[in-house]
Parts: C-alpha cells; sequence; structure tokens
C-alpha cells in the first residue's frame, strides 16, 4: 500500500494515522517537539455539543454532536461526562434562547430547557441572579489523553510516530513531492524519508510547512488565552447563553476550572506572548456565571493558537468558523503529492481524518471505506 | 514590566552528541509571570531549536513536563520562575528513567504496573448539588494523578530495587481497590507480593513531590493496614 508521510504530531495528525493504518496504508508521522505539543494539549478541554456554533455555524454545529457521541463511545476513559449548562443572565440573553433552541434542535443537539431553581440545583455555585439555563451534551476532555487514545492505536495497528523529529524541507521532482527531509533532534542527524502522498497537519504552523515546499497557505494563527483556577467550582460544563463571545465558557477538569476564552490574530504562531490583560478580563468575565472563580486561587495562565482559516477581509475573529477544510495541492497550486488540512478544532479531529483519508483513498484511486466511526480506541495507557 | 535575566543550567544529553550528559548555561531574559516551561520555550525559539524536553497542557493536567528543578522533581508548567529566588536555576531530567535526550525520559516504565483496566474516571467529591441533570447518574472527573513520573523518580526505593510496584503504581491500584471491590482480591495479592508495599520505605518523598496531591504514601499505607488485617 501506498506510503502516507504526516506532518505534525497534534490531534489532527494522531486522528489521521489511526484512520489510515485502519484502511491498510502505511503511516508515518513526524513532529518537531513531543506529540500534542502545539495546539491540542493545552485546549480547554470542552468536548463541544455543538450549542456554540447552532446559531451562527450550524454545519459545525451538526459535526460536533455527531463527533460528540462518537468520541463517548470510542475513548469513555478520556471524558468526563457531566453535561453542560447554557446560562441566561439577562433579558438580551432570554431574548437569545428561543433562537438557541430552535437551532441546536434543528441541528440534533438536545436541549433542555431550565428554569434559574432547576439550573442552580444542578449546580449551587451558579450567578443566583440567574434568569433561565440550557442543559446540553457538552462534556470534558482530558486534552491529552484523548488524542492520546489514537496515537496509542495507531501505533499498535503499525504506524510509526516520529516525535521530536523536524521537517526541514522537501524534495520535490516534476511537479510533485516526492519526499522530506527531517532533523531528528536526539542525534541531530539529518534524512530522507521518501512518501506516496504527504499531509500537513502542523495546525497553526501549517503556513510554515507550505514555505518549506514553496507555497502559500491561508492559516491565520488565533491565540487563545485560558485561565485555570483551583477548585473544582462546578460539574458541568458553564457556557453563557449569547452569541459566541469572549470569557463565555466555564470547563471543570479535575480539581480544577478552566475559563477560557480570548481571541486576537497572530503572524506567527511560535511568536506569541500572553497579553497581560487576558487573564483578568477571564477571570472577571466567568465571574459573571459562577461568582466564586473570582475567590478563586489562580492556578495558570496559558496560550493556545487555534489554526483558522485566514479571511480576505478584515472580520471579527470570534466570527471566523471554526469548520475545516483539506486542501489539495495539485488543486490550488500545482504541485502534486502534498494536501493540507486548514482550520478545525479538537471535538472533530476524527471526522477531520476520515474526509482526508477520503481524498487520500480518491487520490490513490482506492475503495476503502472509514472504520473509525465504530472502531473503540485502545487505552491511552497503551502507548507506552 | 521588569525584565530580569536569568541563567537556565540544563543537563543537555544526546546520545553520541553530549554524552556522557554536561550542563549548558542559556542566559534569558524573563517577564515576572513566566513559568520555567515558558523560558524553556523562549529558549528553544531563540537560541537551540533542537533542545528537548516535553510538554502538552501548560496547566499541570497531562503530566508531560515534570523535570527536577533545582533538585527537586516539579512540573515545569506551574513553577514560576520568581517563585524559586534564585538567578540561576538548574534543571535535569528525572532519575530512574532512561534517558532519551535533554530534559526527555522513557517514562513507559511507569505504566508497566498501572493496568489500563484501572479506571481513569471515578465519583466527583464534595457535590453540592440537591439534584442531577437529567441522564446523568454520578459526576465524574478524571483521576488526580496526572502520571508524571515526579513520585518514582523521587522514591530511593525504586532506584534500590527495580522490581518496586513503585509509588504512581500502587497509588493507582489503591484508587482502583477503592472505586472496584470485585477486583479487591487481584489488586490485594499484586500490592501484597515481593515487589509490592512492603518494600516502601516510608520516606515521603513521594508526597513531598507530588504536583496534584495524590499523597501516594498515604495510599502506600492504606494498603499496607488492609493487607495487615487479612
Amino acid at each position: 500500500m501506498e506510503h502516507i508521510i504526516i506532518i505534525g504530531g497534534g490531534g489532527t495528525g494522531a486522528a489521521i494515522a489511526h484512520d489510515l493504518v485502519l484502511r491498510g496504508f502505511e503511516v508515518s508521522l513526524f513532529e518537531r517537539g513531543e506529540l500534542l505539543s502545539g495546539t491540542t494539549g493545552r485546549h480547554h478541554g470542552l468536548l463541544h455539543s455543538g450549542a456554540r456554533y447552532a446559531v451562527h455555524d450550524p454545519a459545525a454545529a451538526r459535526e460536533c454532536i455527531s463527533e460528540n457521541k462518537i468520541l463517548r463511545r470510542i475513548a469513555p476513559q478520556a471524558i468526563e461526562q457531566n453535561d453542560g449548562l447554557f446560562v441566561a443572565l439577562d433579558e438580551a440573553d432570554l431574548d437569545y434562547k428561543p433562537l438557541f433552541l430552535e437551532n441546536c434542535r434543528a441541528c440534533g443537539i438536545p436541549a433542555r430547557e431550565l428554569t434559574a431553581e432547576q439550573a442552580l440545583a444542578l449546580e449551587p455555585e451558579l450567578n443566583p441572579s440567574l434568569k433561565a439555563a440550557v442543559q446540553v451534551p457538552d462534556a470534558t476532555m482530558d486534552a491529552w489523553r484523548l488524542p492520546l487514545h489514537f496515537y496509542a492505536t495507531a501505533r499498535a495497528n503499525g504506524a510509526r510516530i516520529h516525535n521530536f523529529s523536524e521537517i526541514i524541507g522537501f524534495s520535490q521532482a516534476e511537479g510533485a513531492v516526492t519526499g522530506i527531509r527531517v532533523l531528528d533532534h536526539q542525534s541531530h542527524r539529518e534524512y530522507d524519508v521518501r512518501g506516496d502522498l504527504f499531509v500537513n497537519a502542523a495546525g497553526a504552523w501549517a503556513g510554515k510547512i507550505c514555505d518549506l515546499a514553496g507555497i502559500q497557505l491561508p492559516i491565520q494563527p488565533g491565540p487563545g488565552v485560558m485561565v485555570a483556577v483551583n477548585d473544582r467550582l462546578t460539574n458541568m460544563v458553564i457556557n453563557r447563553l449569547h452569541k459566541a463571545g469572549e470569557g463565555d465558557i466555564i470547563v471543570p477538569q479535575r480539581k480544577l476550572t478552566i475559563l477560557g476564552t480570548s481571541i486576537w490574530l497572530a503572524d506567527d504562531p511560535d511568536a506569541v506572548e500572553l497579553p497581560k490583560d487576558h487573564g483578568p478580563r477571564l477571570i472577571e468575565l466567568g465571574a459573571k456565571l459562577v461568582p466564586a472563580v473570582k475567590k478563586a486561587e489562580i492556578h495558570s495562565m496559558w496560550c493556545a493558537v487555534r489554526p483558522l482559516i485566514a479571511q480576505a477581509e478584515a472580520k471579527d475573529p470570534q466570527e471566523i468558523s471554526r469548520d475545516f477544510d483539506c486542501c489539495d495541492h495539485k488543486q490550488r497550486d500545482n504541485l502534486e503529492g502534498l494536501i493540507s488540512v486548514i482550520g478545525g478544532k479538537a471535538t472533530t479531529l476524527r471526522l477531520m481524518a476520515e474526509k482526508i483519508a477520503d481524498l487520500i483513498c480518491r487520490k490513490t484511486g482506492r475503495n476503502i471505506a472509514c472504520k473509525t466511526k465504530t472502531k473503540k480506541l485502545l487505552h491511552y495507557r497503551m502507548f507506552y | 514590566m521588569s525584565i530580569k535575566k536569568i541563567t537556565f543550567r540544563i543537563l543537555r544529553y544526546k546520545p553520541g552528541l553530549i554524552d556522557p550528559p554536561q550542563f549548558q548555561n542559556f542566559s534569558i531574559e524573563v517577564k515576572p509571570d513566566m513559568t520555567i516551561l515558558d523560558g524553556l520555550e523562549k529558549i528553544r525559539l531563540e537560541q537551540d531549536t533542537t533542545l528537548m524536553y516535553r510538554h502538552s497542557c501548560h496547566h499541570s493536567s497531562c503530566g508531560t513536563c515534570a523535570c527536577k528543578i533545582n533538585g527537586t522533581e516539579s512540573l515545569a508548567c506551574t513553577t514560576k520562575i520568581k517563585d524559586l529566588k534564585s538567578i540561576s536555576i538548574t534543571l535535569a531530567p528525572l532519575d530512574g528513567f532512561r534517558p532519551i535526550g535533554d530534559l526527555v525520559v522513557d517514562i513507559s516504565p511507569l505504566f508497566t504496573n498501572i493496568s489500563e483496566d484501572w479506571s481513569y474516571l471515578k465519583n466527583s467529591e464534595n457535590v453540592k448539588s440537591s439534584q442531577m441533570p437529567e441522564g446523568i447518574k454520578e459526576f465524574k472527573r478524571f483521576e488526580n494523578c496526572i502520571e508524571c513520573g515526579a513520585c518514582v523518580s523521587a522514591c530511593p526505593v525504586t532506584h534500590k530495587n527495580k522490581g518496586f510496584l513503585g509509588p504512581a503504581a500502587l497509588a493507582a491500584l489503591s484508587n482502583e481497590l477503592k472505586k472496584s471491590p470485585p477486583k479487591a482480591e487481584d489488586l490485594l495479592s499484586m500490592a501484597g507480593n515481593k515487589n509490592g508495599e512492603r518494600l516502601c520505605e516510608r520516606a515521603l518523598n513521594c508526597s513531598r513531590v507530588c504536583p496534584t496531591g495524590v499523597y501516594p504514601a498515604r495510599h502506600i499505607s492504606d494498603l499496607h493496614r488492609v493487607l495487615k488485617q487479612k
């Protein structure tokens, strides 16, 4: 079978490796640092129900609910399955509710209306002046262990996973990519690997990988800040019931409560520094939903860089679609053999991989069905 | 914002290249709230792209970034530079694991005695809810142990006796025992075997270095008590 090279050891790379080996391809994956050290692992851990996208991005919402159900089945040990609430705090939030409910239902997302009293009975730390709430099947994933389930399974099925192995160049012949040059950070040795197809799954770094191949990719790094406070203040995921905005999500995890998130646009995913004012702003906004957030001790504050699809015109970064695209550079740049994954999010990693693997099947003239929807993943501990 | 110059003294190791390991100094400018991990990222991006260290979540959930910071096992992601109150910070990999490169070790032996059949989820404690959401019987959460290896590195017994199950596995075993009573016989026979809790010397280093409050020594005492009663 064809040898497929995956560039980037994040969640997307993990799921692509898993899908491709199940379809019988030979797979090698290369990551410049530790696996999941770019964006995936730093994510707040929300397993989306899709409700957050239901109003402004119903396609993404439908994908989320379908993937949410699948991941709960195939990797139950990596998910705290406690559902989530969308909480209305003022009249404007209440005005948004009918549209929200209607869109959740249209997207197939179970949404159960709750009175303020009912919501407080479930989560006593909620702002006591809340107006209403909606229960949806959000959940918390372990952002390291969930994708590690994919790596464990991919490796057991024959994928070769190389961390600390940086791609420093491509070899090309007759308008096609034919190989990669790898710098091994352990031995400092440079070596070439030949392959039949190359998948750029470097996320926010995918533009840098395309630079190495002499082509451009419309990736816009979109960093965001997250704050973890000590104490598990809720058990359910808490969202503000309004249009997607800053600081409207609280994700409990282990003994922590994680507050997300801000967003801005950056040019270089490596040169992102934590803006001083974002943490205090997230605490301020989070405390509107769960007042105890303000009294809790700050545990840590960090950035993660989203791989957004670059927009032709300036746009509110919150409005940029969180959908993903697979880009065949044969069509886009007349360069055969290279495919890039653009955009995407942790909840839909499996689906992104399915679409990439479908494209690889089309390009290699093979007709092999995807098997990842029902295949239970190996436990992450099997990776070791 | 005050910017300070700090020296990171990192034990470098590259098999066949920097072998045996030797310290290398990196001088960096740091801002007040930077963590050791932020410092490592800065060195990698500005001074040596081949500096090897593990990291993922940046908030003490994944457990990958444990190393020895000024001689003590800690997480690089939640250790703030300013809290070390030192202008020179020494970083070395965990002890007792096979070194791979720089601060990276092969952590896989940690999992030899932690079965994948032992649940990583438990019931959430201190639940103040007067009702449960429809469709949810009990709130669940991940275990505190992030499987970082700090306790194993700090344990004097694991270095003398390679067979010792070690503090991480014994703590995980003790948690599983509480969650799955039907497995008690097997679990206790493992805990009570010649490589089990009896080898613990009560140094308590494991509980001192654990970054997430698992207190493995307490679990080992619990197992000791249960086994004695048998």
